[in-house]
């Protein structure tokens, strides 16, 4: 086969290595879960905005992981990895999702506590 | 396209075996191989966080989400995994220029931070149980530690992996399938990263509201 | 931290104290024992004097060739099919015995001669036997035999990982074995309802087999979704695009998407379970915080996926047979793949519908209830392509059409009653009635339908002969006979009111339609003792029958018929390259049928490997430690485990080379062998059943260079 032969260093997936995008989504993560921590002790925003200004903070930061850190993209040594990324993403938020909203309508239906 | 182009077809000349063989993209195919488990993996944590909110308020009378979350501690577990990733990662740029000791100390600096997360989970942890937190408790305490306990598996696996790899970066090489390896460790490291940053935010802070 | 155990438990043994109370001299438990060792006695007798030990070590046991995976998958698959069958009768007859308060009752049973514990383990073991241990194996069987070579692939992207996957497979099927005679199984439904599955009210084991069986067998199965999956993505031949891509192998491909995401969510649910009944956390207890509906949702949100897992390859099925036998192809091939991603999105949004009596709101029932409904509109696209690829097609009608035609009609009561099903309105009438019964094995029969269709469609490709016809069509219709006399007197009854799991009867109003019950199971039991005269008479007149051709049918359509009959080990000399969808119809219309190839190249191939079978034995042991908590022996295994992944991570001698030379006298040998140029007794040093004992045989083996 002739992967045998060919150095493995050189296959693309190693050559994505990039520091620079490395110490990006360092700083972007650590940044952001400071930012979120101090959101959360220092009581600025009413308790609604404040899960929902985490939740996007959270998410953006997953996002800039998924690229930096995965390299998710087009390209044609990454498609495959985007493509099953993008099949389960819906399947995580959805399993989350529907679940929460089932069990919300049911303690409320059922009354019961603690549920 | 469709399956019956009726080009005339000159059976001398159409190619019907492939006599160049072009083999496979090994090392393509191990890493997808290995991010299809990590999809499936990140179901599993799907799975977890969907219980997470249905259980975050069962405090059955026992100690509530105020009492056991501390996000104040919990930044500190948080920067050393995102710099154990970061280390890691600079690691990755070792290999690319094929530079072995690189790798191995971007490694073993890498496998220290996590360890110094575990430990600082350990005694996160350790202090629940003194105060008698346990998971026995109530819905929301199995809940917690299940939750925290599941991605610090997933540190352990890795750290074993790492040492793993230390040892066999040294012994063998950048040969083809230390560099899959390398990779897969790679995606296994920064997705154990991402769970943390739910964990962070959706477990700890979003219990300290 | 572990939570405080009724009865004996002691540091070394454990609970299996716990097995002087179990009764081994009740007659039941006895004969099945009495079976096991015979059939296992029989077995290595007939190993041990044939002298087959070694042979069975080098082809079977650490082989790594997908073929040969397959076909032990499916063996499996029937036997512990087998099995639950031999649960189905006894709970066919106990319900026919148990009819109004004065039945008779002997063996300890009140009315009928299974008492309620011992027929609830009945009912629980059938159903995770059928769906986990054998459609699973038997499907994923098929997929490690066929679509590999469909796609012109010499091998898999993981054979090792594959082989790992089958003997987990058979850990776990093991351990459900194993369960029979030490100790007992879980009496709590094959969905495990909580909290009769927490640990005050099922003490003992049974449960605990219930949990690590599952377990283990859906690591098996993750592990071989990811496997088949990096195996389409990678593996393909120069040419095969995607849209060319054959029906089964797209459907391979749909159907192990939702193993790879559903499995672990069934996994995540009982770990939970196993936290709760060993270190008593609150998960699913009806007390301190549990919520016990939150099992419920768990199971199902791997429940229905995990349906749609084991339909969508009996689809593919369908696709393969019917082109084939209508001389036609395929109707509606790109609708084809779209309907089979549509239906496995859709089987990820439903899965409510298995409890819409919790009493969510009407908009949470409302939803599912929809989405439920909107499954009908892919298949109802599969069901006319199938229509009308046979609408004018020189039909022809041999017993893989049969089964095909058989499966489309169950497909169509099966998922009009799924529709009713999904009307909450009418599933809080039926709900737990033998109605849903009706419809679930009405859909799993069309997916046992469709694989004995494709067993007999490709049983020639992989073993050189076909089965007989005659004893085939006895078998179709004694089988057909069964289905219409169980399944429809079940419908009636659950329109009556019968509720499910039922030990004992209580309307003799009912016995009628249950005694014809017990008559459509009699037709089963005669239609499956067919099947072995079938093999049987196959194995035995198999010269007479003997398929030279690569192409067994005749007007077959895929890839898999453009190798030898049977495919030599390395599938194919030269990897083919493809031109057309239906490539080998292509090639056939343009009379390019010679499957020998200009010149001969070196073939790379993985080695045999006993680790994947020394890994699963540990997970067998660990598992059997974990079911009796015996904690230093699930320890030491589960160490074991990674020590061995540790060390094979360190043996580079994985592959060898063939060289070219070699490979051209083994093709050189197959044509002769087909012209008859040597005679078939011959032991066959390339093809066997479905490959050859090349890949162990070869002392000292040649490195490949790593690097
Ligand atoms: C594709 C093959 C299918 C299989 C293998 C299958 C299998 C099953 C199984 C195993 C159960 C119940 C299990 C239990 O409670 O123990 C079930 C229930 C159900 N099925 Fe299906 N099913 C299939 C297709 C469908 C379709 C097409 C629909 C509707 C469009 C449907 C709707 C339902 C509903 C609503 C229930 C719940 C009934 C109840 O428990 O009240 N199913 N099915
Ligand atoms: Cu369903």
């Amino acid at each position: 086969m002739s992967h045998a032969n060919s150095n493995p260093i050189d296959h693309p997936e190693v050559q994505l290595a990039s520091p620079g995008a490395y110490l990006v989504a360092y700083a972007a993560a650590l940044g952001a879960m400071f930012l979120e921590l101090w959101l959360v002790v220092a009581h600025v925003l009413s308790p609604i905005s404040l899960t929902t200004a985490i939740t996007v903070i959270a998410l953006l930061v997953i996002t800039v992981q998924m690229y930096l850190l995965f390299k998710l993209d087009l390209s044609k040594t990454q498609i495959w990895f985007t493509v099953s990324f993008i099949m389960t993403a819906p399947l995580i938020f959805m399993s989350i999702g529907l679940t929460i909203w089932m069990f919300i309508t049911l303690m409320q239906r059922t009354m019961l506590p603690g549920m | 396209m469709s399956s019956h182009d009726n080009a005339p077809v000159d059976p001398n000349t159409v190619e019907l075996w492939d006599y160049e063989d072009h083999g496979h993209d090994f090392i393509g195919t191990r890493t997808l191989g290995f991010w299809l488990y990590m999809m499936s993996d990140a179901m599993i944590f799907a799975a977890l966080f969907a219980a997470h909110g249905v259980y975050v308020r069962n405090f059955a009378g026992s100690f509530t989400s105020q009492e056991v979350v501390h996000p104040m501690n919990a930044i500190w577990p948080t920067v050393f995994i995102l710099s154990s990733v970061m280390t890691y990662g600079l690691g990755m740029v070792a290999l690319k220029k094929g530079n072995k000791s690189g790798v191995v100390n971007a490694l073993i600096l890498s496998f220290l931070l996590g360890v110094g997360f575990l430990l600082m989970e350990w005694r996160e942890f350790s202090e629940l149980a003194a105060m008698g937190a346990i998971p026995q408790m109530s819905g929301f305490l199995s809940d917690f530690w299940t939750i925290v306990i599941a991605h610090a598996a997933h540190v352990l696996f890795g750290l074993i992996w790492m040492a793993v790899m230390i040892v066999q970066v040294a012994v063998n090489g950048f040969d083809q399938n230390n560099v899959y390896r390398l990779l897969n460790l790679k995606i296994f490291w920064h997705f154990q990263a991402v769970i943390w940053v739910s964990i962070f935010t959706f477990v700890y802070l979003f219990g300290a509201i | 931290m572990l939570v405080d155990l009724q009865g004996p438990w002691n540091p070394i043994f454990g609970r299996l104290g716990l097995l002087l109370e179990v009764h081994y001299n009740n007659p039941i438990i006895f004969f099945a024992f009495m079976m096991v060792v015979i059939g296992g006695t029989a077995a290595l007798s007939w190993v041990t004097f044939t002298g087959r030990w070694g042979w069975l070590w080098r082809e079977w046991l650490t082989t790594v060739d997908h073929k040969k995976l397959g076909i032990m998958y499916i063996l499996v698959g029937l036997v512990m099919m087998l099995r639950g069958f031999v649960d189905a009768l006894m709970m066919r007859t106990q319900q026919a015995m148990a009819v109004g308060p004065d039945s008779p009752g002997v063996l300890g049973a009140a009315h009928g001669y299974l008492p309620p514990y011992h027929f609830d383990q009945v009912f629980t073991a059938h159903g995770m036997i059928m769906i986990l241990l054998a459609a699973t194996p038997i499907l994923v069987g098929f997929m490690n035999l066929i679509m590999p070579i469909q796609i012109g692939a010499r091998d898999m992207a993981y054979p090792y990982l594959n082989a790992l996957g089958l003997w987990l497979t058979v850990a776990a099927a093991s351990l459900v074995m194993i369960a029979l005679f030490v100790g007992d199984f879980s009496h709590a439904g094959w969905v495990g309802l909580t909290p009769l599955t927490e640990l005050p009210y099922s003490p003992g084991v049974g449960v605990d087999y219930y949990l690590w069986s599952i377990q283990i067998g859906s690591i098996g199965t993750t592990i071989g979704a990811v496997n088949l999956i990096a195996t389409i993505i990678k593996m393909r031949a120069p040419g095969m695009t995607w849209g060319r891509l054959p029906i089964f192998t797209w459907t391979t491909l749909a159907s192990n998407i939702i193993a790879l995401t559903s499995f672990p969510v069934l996994g995540v649910a009982l770990a939970l379970l196993t936290l709760d009944r060993y270190i008593g956390t609150h998960f699913f207890t009806a007390d301190l915080g549990g919520n016990l509906m939150m099992y419920t949702n768990l199971f199902w949100i791997w429940g229905h996926p995990e349906v749609y897992f084991v339909v969508i390859p009996a689809f593919g099925f369908l696709s393969e047979i019917i082109p084939t036998f209508s001389e036609k192809p395929l109707f509606g091939y790109v609708t084809m793949v779209l309907a089979s991603m549509a239906i496995a999105g859709v089987s990820w949004t439903v899965w409510l519908h298995h409890f819409f009596t919790m009493g969510a709101s009407p908009g949470v029932n409302s939803y599912f209830s929809i989405a439920t409904m909107l499954v009908g509109i892919p298949t109802g696209v599969k069901v006319f392509n199938w229509a009308f690829t046979m609408w004018r097609g020189k039909l022809r009608f041999p017993t893989p059409m049969l089964w095909a035609i058989g499966s489309l009609f169950l497909l169509i009561t099966g998922g009009m009653t799924g529709m009713m099903l999904a009307v909450p309105a009418i599933n809080y009438l039926v709900h737990n009635s033998v109605f849903v019964i009706a419809h679930f094995h009405n859909m799993f029969l069309l997916i046992v339908y469709a694989a004995f269709g494709a067993t007999v469609y490709w049983w020639p490709k992989v073993f050189g002969f076909k089965l007989d016809e005659y004893w085939g069509k006895v078998f179709f219709w004694l089988f057909t006979a069964g289905t219409l006399f169980v399944f429809v007197p079940m419908y009636t009854l659950g329109f009556m009111g019968m509720t499910r799991r039922l030990d004992y009867i209580p309307h003799t109003s009912w016995e009628p339609l249950l005694l014809l019950e017990v008559i459509g199971t009699g037709f089963y039991l005669l239609s499956i003792l067919a099947f072995v005269i079938q093999l049987g008479v196959s194995i035995y007149n198999r010269e007479k029958n003997r398929v030279v051709a690569s192409d067994a049918w005749g007007t077959s359509r895929s890839v898999e018929w453009m190798t030898h009959t049977p495919p030599p080990f390395y599938n194919f000399a030269v990897t083919p390259v493809i031109h057309a969808r239906d490539e080998w119809a292509w090639r056939r219309e343009h009379g390019l049928t010679n499957l020998m190839p200009e010149k001969f190249l070196d073939i790379h191939m993985p080695k045999n490997t006993a680790v994947p079978l020394i890994i699963s034995f540990f997970t067998l042991v660990c598992g059997f430690a974990l079911v009796w908590r015996i904690w230093w022996l699930a320890a030491a295994t589960f160490a074991a485990i990674i020590i061995a992944m540790i060390i094979r991570s360190f043996d580079k001698d994985t592959d060898y080379i063939i060289p070219a030379a070699e490979v051209e006298r083994m093709e050189k040998e197959i044509v002769a062998r087909a012209e008859g140029r040597i005679p078939a007794g011959e032991p066959a040093p390339v093809g066997g059943g479905a490959g050859g004992a090349y890949a162990s045989k070869r002392t000292p083996t040649q490195r490949r260079d790593n690097d």
